[in-house]
């Protein structure tokens, strides 16, 4: 195994970076509007530069108020699950873990529907603030609950958090069950995930959340080593493992809360992307955490993109997209490669 | 004192006339407009309306008393909400409807589906099905229920009056510019109305052109790029989310100024009841479209 230096890291973040650019570009290239490529490309460059050439008033519309802020978005959803999951699948040891595992999903979606119902326009702010103060609220109770004498134990925390979870996922579906037909189509599109909900203003404001977060983690990847050979391990080299758990658990639970705020319940993301990821770079974390990110928000994007022109001019919700290519690509992963034993 | 006999003898012999013969009273047997067979007793005297429309069209054709239960949508007149309400399309309380003991249940081809029928005959319950697809069915509908419940003639004087102010409609749009229309009948996602839709039909009829009118689904969801790449002319809002604030998808419209409808402030809301359900109403609901498309010809004509 090659050894991992700063330069390697940078090198492939690099690269990955690339790759991720080239996505976004062939992304506003696509879409149920015919808007020819190179132009679609010229129309974003001039922007950039803040000249207004090329196009018309609605081409310049669609590529710069619509494909590009979708992109973006669902880059960064990609980038905040993907590294949340990674981080799941180290802390609790289980490479099952994904980023709604601890009930978080669950919560994001009770603050979404209650929102949805009492009406309270799910265009403005109101819905990704609900989902994400119900995203954090379901964190302190699984932390509140999951911890023993102020310590956290992955089997206790998990149990909590599934436990949460699942009563809030019979909240959920009283909730659905004394719907209206129209409420039911929004509730059920959140529940699919889907970034039709969102617009350019979210960027902004998962931004800071999704940076954090995976900078936080990214911090501690050489931490997050040590606690895969065993916590004991960890502690005898002179890792503070209680904080470093906190700190990680918290980091992830904050990037799944960002992620599914602004488009909901988005599946396979966080599941199949790290171990993916872990199959071509290995394990350490020094490397999987910047390349589940580039990797995750390059895979968003391309699904997002299929989502909306597969069946155009109806939309998918994107999260049909990554369930269909994730779940098989993982089974394949699963009886090729032994996904669990590189973990 | 003989007198008296006869005339006891008499009204004993009526009393039983009448009284064997309203309990065997008349049975209808017809054919519903799904061509099932039903039979009821005749006039029915016990109903329970499954959808909305119908539930109009009984009120209209001025029965109250004999209707006993009503769906939980049903919202209109303001008197049938206060009716016992027998469940929602997608979950019927049949233990409910049974209670009732109605003579005749009227349920919707577009709603309520067939399996809920089949359950309702296996209860015992006798169901008529109408189904209407146009403008011009909901006028048969119409008709058809005034035969089953006995009330041809106000159902005809409705139906007559519907198809004059409908021919006014098409009268006075017929030669204008037909402008490219969407209507939005959901906010998140957003969601229009494709060919089979009643507002689809509405459109043609109004003398506008609906831009998901070729679309094959019924209720097909467009995203933004394709409704500014149609670029409509006039947009509908047609929330079928009674607490969905007119105010606030406003707002979110404003921020795409290439699309003409924004551009020249012609967005307007309709009451989605008018222009999505086949009742007796449905005729405001085409007035009203009618005039926000060419409010030019209508400005004189119909007072608003």
């Amino acid at each position: 195994m090659k050894i991992i230096t700063r330069k390697r890291v940078l090198t492939l973040s690099l690269l990955l970076s690339l790759l991720l650019i080239l996505v976004i570009l062939i992304s506003i290239t696509m879409g149920s509007a015919k808007v020819p490529p190179l132009r679609s490309i010229r129309i974003l460059f001039e922007s950039l530069l803040g000249l207004k050439g090329t196009g018309n008033e609605t081409e310049r519309t669609i590529i710069l108020s619509l494909r590009l802020p979708r992109a973006i978005l669902a880059g960064m959803v990609g980038a905040g699950l993907s590294v949340s999951g990674a981080t799941f699948q180290a802390l609790l040891r289980n490479p099952l873990a994904d980023p709604y595992i601890l009930g978080v999903s669950s919560g994001a979606a009770v603050g979404a529907i209650l929102v949805i119902l009492l009406g309270l326009g799910t265009h403005s702010l109101g819905l990704p603030l609900a989902s994400f103060l119900g995203a954090l609220l379901t964190v302190l109770m699984v932390f509140y609950f999951g911890r023993q004498d102020r310590k956290i134990h992955p089997h206790t925390l998990l149990l909590a958090g599934v436990i949460i979870g699942s009563f809030l996922s019979a909240l959920i579906m009283f909730f659905i069950s004394v719907s209206q037909k129209e409420e039911l189509h929004t509730i059920i599109f959140w529940l699919m995930g889907d970034f039709s909900f969102s617009n350019a203003r979210a960027i902004f404001i998962i931004f800071p959340y999704i940076f954090l977060g995976i900078f936080l983690l990214y911090f501690r990847s050489r931490q997050l080593n040590l606690i895969l050979s065993g916590e004991e391990n960890a502690v005898q080299l002179g890792v503070d493992v209680e904080r470093l758990k906190l700190i990680s658990y918290l980091s992830a639970s904050l990037l799944t809360a960002a992620s599914v705020s602004v488009c909901g319940l988005i599946g396979f993301v966080g599941l199949i992307i790290p171990h993916s990821v872990r199959l071509v770079f290995g394990p350490d974390h020094r490397l999987l955490i910047p390349a589940s990110a580039f990797i995750g928000a390059s895979f968003l994007i391309a699904s997002d993109t299929v989502a909306r022109t597969l069946l155009a001019p109806t939309e998918l919700p994107v999260g049909v997209i990554t369930a269909v290519f994730g779940g098989p690509f993982f089974i394949y992963l699963l009886r090729t490669r032994k996904v669990i034993k590189t973990l | 004192m003989k007198n008296h006999f006869i005339k006891l003898i008499f009204f004993l012999s009526l009393v039983i006339f009448l009284g064997t013969s309203a309990s065997y009273s008349a049975t209808l047997t017809v054919n519903d407009e799904a061509g099932r067979e039903v039979s009821f007793p005749f006039p029915p005297k016990r109903i329970v309306s499954l959808a909305p429309n119908i539930t109009e069209i009984l009120y209209s054709l001025g029965l109250d008393e004999e209707i006993v239960g009503v769906s939980n949508h049903c919202n209109f007149p303001e008197k049938a909400k206060r009716k016992v309400r027998v469940g929602s399309y997608i979950s019927l309380d049949f233990e409910k409807i049974t209670s009732l003991n109605p003579d005749l249940i009227i349920a919707t081809g577009a709603g309520n589906t067939r399996e809920m029928v089949g359950r309702l005959g296996k209860l015992g319950f006798q169901t008529y099905v109408i189904f209407p697809k146009n403008f011009d069915d909901i006028l048969q509908s119409i008709i058809h229920i005034g035969q089953v419940v006995n009330r041809d003639r106000e159902a005809r004087g409705i139906t007559e009056g519907m198809k004059r102010r409908s021919q006014r409609v098409i009268e006075l749009t017929k030669n204008l510019p037909r402008p490219k229309v969407f209507v939005q009948i959901g906010e998140a996602p957003i969601v229009t109305v494709g060919k089979g839709s009643f507002a689809d039909d509405l459109l043609r009829l109004a003398g506008g052109e609906n831009i998901a009118g070729k679309e094959k689904e019924v209720y097909p969801r467009f995203g933004m790029e394709e409704i500014l790449k149609r670029s409509p002319e006039v947009i509908v809002i047609s929330s079928m989310n009674p607490k969905g604030d007119y105010q606030k998808i406003l707002q979110e419209w404003t921020r795409w100024k290439t699309i003409p409808a924004v551009k020249n402030g012609r967005i307007y809301l309709i009451d989605s009841d008018l222009l999505d359900r086949p009742s007796p109403r449905i005729i405001d609901g085409l007035e009203e479209l009618a005039r926000v498309l060419h409010p030019e010809r209508f400005k004189k004509s119909i007072q608003n």
